[in-house]
């Protein structure tokens, strides 16, 4: 386990207010999380779980009593989308991957065009701060499973 | 530097309503919280520049639906985005904004801050989606975006205004889901 690992596990494993001296005693090694509303949730307002579409879609990613600002932008109860597909949730105290399954939506979109091969796929929402840290507690939407088909014609 | 971008930002969330013009001196005289803009007053300046935005931006109403009948007086609104960012009030970013919520009401002056009242909700912290309240009735309901000073971009990124009937009676899954 690298001294950064071992940092993040500790923070985990800590109040709020020993992170903060932690984060001092390593600014590098620990992204400080944020925290939103109680109330606030995100989740994919369509498709639906279990959804079947042919080629490609549109998702729709909702958020409910906070609000979106672009990556770099610092505001308290506000962040990014980011859309996990056919991965399981990345380590919620670094900042979020950036790949083909991890898809940041850094201009504050809240919308998706999505083009993925035919067979079964996964999606999970997963909102981040400015700097793509989950916040704390980590707001996220249920993992749900849409099956594309071949698009007509092809 | 941080700390003083961090005031900026809490100086435009504790006064969601103001026009905050970066760069310039704060002009009281128009100030969106203002709720009744005084008539035919001409302005002082020129109109200011609006931000751009790309042609293909547009929002739209997700939910309700035009013509939808509604039952139950608190339902949920959701704010579609396509091609364009959310940010929010206060925030200078190309190809962003926030979201208002035009209700009963014709579209603003667009070369002004868009008014601040009943008619004209403002979601200046980037929110996209609204719990709204209305009284039996028929009702229309558009969007428009605005820029960090709450001024429409050019060209307009705006819905279609949809007209909703609420009645009174049970609320409908739709309207009650807070998933
Ligand atoms: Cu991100
Ligand atoms: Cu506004």
């Amino acid at each position: 386990m690298t001294r950064a690992q071992l940092l993040a596990r500790l923070g985990a494993g800590l109040g709020a207010g020993l992170g903060t001296a932690l984060l001092l005693a390593g600014p590098t090694a620990l992204a400080q999380r944020h925290p939103m509303p109680e109330t606030a949730k995100v989740y994919i307002i369509w498709p639906a779980d279990g959804q079947v579409v042919r080629g490609g879609f549109w998702v729709r990613m909702g958020l409910s009593e906070g609000g979106i600002a672009p990556a770099g932008v610092e505001k308290p109860m506000t962040g990014h989308h980011h859309l996990l597909i056919d991965v399981d949730l990345p380590d919620l105290n670094k900042p979020i991957p950036n790949d083909r399954n991890h898809l940041h939506f850094g201009l504050g979109q809240t919308e998706a065009r999505l083009d993925l091969p035919p067979g079964r796929h996964t999606l999970q929402m997963l909102l981040g701060d400015e700097n793509h840290v989950p916040h704390d507690p980590p707001l996220m939407s249920k993992r749900i499973t849409v099956t594309v088909l071949p698009a007509p014609g092809g | 530097m941080a700390f003083t971008r961090r005031l900026l930002l809490l100086g435009a969330a504790a006064l969601p309503a103001t026009a905050r013009s970066q760069g310039q001196p704060a002009d009281h005289a128009h100030d969106a919280a203002a709720p009744a803009p005084a008539p035919a007053a001409p302005p002082a300046e020129a109109p200011r520049q609006r931000g751009s935005a790309p042609p293909d931006a547009y929002v739209y109403i997700g939910w309700p639906q035009d013509r939808q009948v509604i039952y139950g007086t608190r339902f949920k609104v959701w704010f579609g985005t396509r091609n364009f960012g959310v940010a929010p009030a206060g925030v200078t970013k190309a190809n962003t904004g926030h979201h208002h919520l035009l209700v009963d009401v014709d579209l603003p002056d667009l070369n002004k801050p868009i008014p601040n009242d009943r008619n004209h909700l403002h979601f200046g912290l980037g929110q996209t989606e609204t719990m709204l309240e209305l009284p039996p009735g028929t009702h229309t309901l558009q969007l428009l975006m605005g820029d960090a000073d709450h001024v429409p971009q050019d060209p307009p990124v705006m819905s279609k205004r949809i007209t909703i009937t609420v009645r009174p009676g049970r609320p409908q899954a739709a309207a009650r889901e807070t998933q």
